[in-house]
């Protein structure tokens, strides 16, 4: 009974934790067509915004909306100084992945001269622990696991039912037909990327909230993320959504038997057969944009 | 584009491009000079730089570079997405370690194994990769080196975990000090490396197989329906890019005496990468030059604490931002406005 | 209504267009053929926007107009119908139409071009929720000219709108770009049907080599013969 509690929970916990953590970047990918490396610093950017605020005195409820905003905007300025001014150069790509990992190395030491590197904790988003079904949890996990699905849900209304959102998509499907109809495309880009750091930030808060905080500790993230987004097929949102759930359960399973030390291995082992198999993702269908 | 113009200037590409068209328009007896009077040169350097530290400085120069302009095989004309070919180095670092340590076996023909070991792993990297697209590469090869450096945690009785290992044998030159001559020895080792590793890098971008890796990398539908196969170009461009750098890798442990999974780290990976890509890719000198301006630099900066990975990502970012070519693509502007060549990329 | 003076337009060290000029509205729609790759879709990017000419002007009714973005052009009226139909995938059809209506200029008639338009192309209506994908490639390019007629036209560029089309859909898109035409909306259609071209304009551009090497003033009555030996005889 417990077994199968504590799989579930864990499953649903890390899978909630992945799905912040990937939509941004899948949201960048499909949109813009790069991957934003500095993705994991933005998450530990968010986080110490955060603990700032509170340090400064300001109430949690307030700090971490600040914080979101505050992200919002670094992430506009990233890709007006070092992704859109390459956009149309030949292996943009490549190029974007070595300016945003330069980037992220400015803004990740940049915090360790302003923080320091001691480890600090944010607030978690509710405090206390409760007995569910048998086994003890955090209400900081609970309100993760309930606020995730709210986020992605008005994330997916934002896309598929404002005309904003529209613009977004059409953007990622057809640069050129956007430019004809006349949508701003540059201030689509700018829009993407702010939506997408935005989201990091709150992925960095959730993970602040239980873990302790080092500027260093974006390194990880990026890479599961990047997993996820690969994992759940690279030309949509949703696909990457549901491969964070799959895999937030499967290393929740893999965890419980193998214990944490294998588990990372397995995962990998498991992407690289499944990426064998069926190259394009397991949640993708064909052509970009989203689903 | 057919790999047989491939050597021609194409007029139509867009001058901005990072990737420049084709091996290398210059004739080979042409570079040969040029390798060995630069070499030759290096050769030199010694007799400069008597202090034992600025020696030090150029043998980790050699070894990037190594690992660099390896890495740009691979990279800039393979157009693999190749994430893991840090790992190939830690591979060599760890290889060497244990071969000589555990099974007693001779530095230098440790050395070699260390090679032909990081050969069979990128063989082995590859299979997955085969027929995937540029984006899944990056993700499988990442996957791969953290895999690796997981496995060495892991073996912590064999490899020393995250002690790593320690008292590494090291090369041997017959009778000769190695530890009192300022380093002297192994810095000529070290150029001889490099000089071996360039060497034979370029004649395989010369080669026919060097050509139709381009070809791969920029139509690959033409390519393959000109009857080049995708499946075994890659696995011998991965494979050639693998043996140097894993010779490179075993050099390192030599040289260091020690052996830790840092050198799997993301931010050594970071530092390399940057090298081939500040260099331009597709040059493979490119690699090598960035690799002494960023060592160098780096270097320079020791002090600064956190702002000399600030300072040098600035440096990358600018380099990036504003010459599309890298290094390279910066040299090739300032020639050409001395010479009025006009911009008549370099191969 | 359209007046391109000398436009020189090139990519990279290219030129493909070495000083053309042409006008569109004097004589009605205009029509533009000629041999492919010779410019004539460089021509109607340059004119919308898409690429920046290295020389020359462009006025759009009265306005200079040369060197401004897709977006200020489209503001203005001036619609481009761009060759292919790739369009937006994963798009439904109701999304292609909304979107052509984005500009602050086309939004207030929205519901009333989307009527038109569905009238214009009843079978859009039938699959009013599809992707573009799962649409043939009549269908897509309705969607295409129904999306540009939702942006409010003041004139509509069409860049071979019948390419790759069975004949007997071909037939049907003619008429329906007569009718976009007789709704009163001026049109500049570039065609390798030059028998279409004919029905829908008296005035015509033969473009050659980056170049207007003919051009047929209404009146000037050539023969279908000449005309097929200005085409065929480069």
């Amino acid at each position: 009974m417990n077994t199968a509690a504590d799989i579930l929970f864990g499953g649903l916990f890390q899978g909630s934790l992945y799905a912040m953590m990937a939509v941004g970047l899948a949201l960048v990918w499909t949109t813009i067509g790069v991957f934003n490396f500095s993705h994991g610093v933005f998450m530990m950017l968010g986080a110490y915004l955060a603990w700032q605020f509170v340090a400064l005195g300001f109430p949690a409820y307030v700090a971490f909306p600040l914080a979101v905003a505050l992200m919002a905007g670094v992430g506009w300025l990233l890709q007006a100084t070092v992704v859109r001014p390459l956009i149309g150069r030949a292996n943009l790509v490549l190029v974007v992945v070595i300016t945003t990992l330069a980037a992220g190395s400015l803004i990740e030491n940049g915090a360790l001269v302003i923080w320091g590197p001691r480890s600090k904790q944010v607030p978690p988003l509710l405090e206390g622990n409760i007995t569910l079904g048998g086994i003890g949890v955090s209400l900081h996990q609970i309100a993760i696991i309930v606020i995730t699905p709210i986020i992605l849900a008005a994330l997916w209304a934002f896309l598929n039912r404002t005309r904003l959102g529209l613009a977004l998509r059409a953007v990622a499907q057809n640069e050129d037909a956007s430019r004809l109809v006349g949508l701003n495309v540059t201030a689509l880009y700018a829009l993407a990327f702010g939506i997408a750091a935005a989201l990091a930030a709150l992925a960095g808060i959730f993970l602040g909230g239980y873990r302790f905080m080092t500027p260093v500790m974006g390194a990880d993230p990026l890479l599961k993320a990047l997993i996820v987004v690969v994992f759940g097929g690279i030309s949509s949102i949703s696909g990457p959504i549901f491969a964070a759930y799959v895999i937030g359960f499967f290393e929740a399973i893999c965890s419980y038997y193998f214990g944490l030390y294998w588990t990372p291995a397995l995962l990998f082992a498991a992407l690289i057969l499944t990426l064998m198999v069926k190259p394009e993702g397991l949640f993708t269908r064909s052509g970009r944009g989203f689903a | 584009m057919t790999a047989a113009n491939l050597a021609d200037a194409k007029p139509s590409r867009p001058a901005a491009s990072a990737i420049p068209v084709g091996p290398g328009r210059v004739p080979w007896q042409r570079e040969a000079v040029a390798i060995v009077i630069g070499f030759a040169v290096l050769a030199l350097l010694p007799f400069v730089f008597t202090d034992s530290y600025s020696r030090h400085v150029l043998i980790m120069v050699f070894i990037y570079a190594i690992v660099a302009s390896n890495w740009d095989l691979s990279l800039g004309y393979g157009g693999v997405f190749n994430f893991g070919h840090i790992a190939l180095f830690g591979i060599g670092v760890y290889a060497y370690s244990l071969l000589t340590k555990l099974a007693a076996m001779d530095p230098w023909l440790a050395m070699v194994a260390s090679g032909v070991i990081a050969v069979i792993a990128a063989v082995a990297v590859t299979i997955p990769i085969l027929r995937l697209k540029g984006i899944y590469i990056i993700l499988v090869t990442f996957g791969f080196a953290q895999l690796v450096m997981q496995v060495i945690l892991s073996q912590s009785d064999y490899t020393g975990g995250t002690q790593g290992i320690v008292r590494i044998p090291s090369l041997y030159v017959f009778d000769h000090n190695m530890v009192r001559d300022g380093k002297f020895a192994y810095f000529y080792i070290a150029l001889a490396l490099l000089a071996a590793s360039t060497v034979f890098l370029r004649a395989f971008v010369r080669s026919r197989t060097g050509i139709s890796i381009v070809a791969l990398r920029d139509n690959e539908d033409y390519a393959v329906s000109r009857g080049i196969s995708l499946v075994k170009q890659r696995l011998i461009t991965l494979a050639a890019s693998a043996f140097f750098t894993g010779v490179a890798g075993a050099f390192y442990a030599a040289y260091q005496r020690n052996a830790s999974v840092e050198v799997f780290s993301m931010s050594l990976g970071t530092i390399i990468l940057s090298m081939v890509l500040l260099g331009g890719t597709s040059t493979i000198y490119g690699a090598i030059i960035a690799s002494f301006v960023l060592t160098v630099f780096s270097e320079a900066m020791a002090d600064f604490g956190a702002w000399r990975p600030i300072i040098t990502a600035l440096l990358i970012l600018v380099v990036m931002l504003a010459y599309p070519g890298g290094i390279v693509g910066m040299l090739n502007a300032a020639m050409a406005v001395f010479s009025r060549r006009g911009s008549a990329g370099r191969g | 209504m359209l007046n391109v003076a000398r436009l020189t337009v090139g990519y990279g060290r290219v030129t493909v267009l070495d000083g053309i000029s042409m006008e569109a509205g004097r004589f009605g729609n205009v029509g533009l053929f000629g041999p492919n790759g010779h410019g004539k879709t460089t021509l109607l990017r340059a004119v919308s926007g898409l690429l920046k000419p290295r020389g020359g002007a462009v006025q759009f009714d009265g306005e200079d107009i040369t060197g401004l973005t897709p977006r200020a052009i489209v503001g203005k009226g001036l619609i481009h119908v761009p060759q292919g139909n790739t369009l937006f995938p994963d798009l439904t059809i109701a999304d292609c139409l909304a979107l052509g209506a984005y500009s602050s200029r086309a939004r207030p008639h929205e519901a009333a071009n989307r009527e038109k338009v569905l009238k214009l192309f009843p079978k859009l209506r039938e699959r009013w929720r599809q992707r573009v994908r799962t649409l043939s490639g009549g269908e897509r390019q309705m969607v295409s000219i129904g999306t540009a007629l939702m942006s409010h036209p003041k004139l509509l560029i069409l860049d071979e709108p019948t390419l790759g089309l069975a004949p007997k859909i071909k037939d049907e898109l003619c008429k329906s770009v007569l009718d976009i035409s007789k709704s009163g909306v001026p049109l500049i259609v570039v065609e390798q049907d030059v028998e279409f071209l004919l029905e829908l304009t008296k005035h015509l551009y033969f473009v050659n080599h980056g170049q207007v090497e003919t051009e047929i003033k209404p009146g000037e009555n050539l023969a279908h013969s000449d005309i097929m030996a200005m085409y065929f005889g480069h």
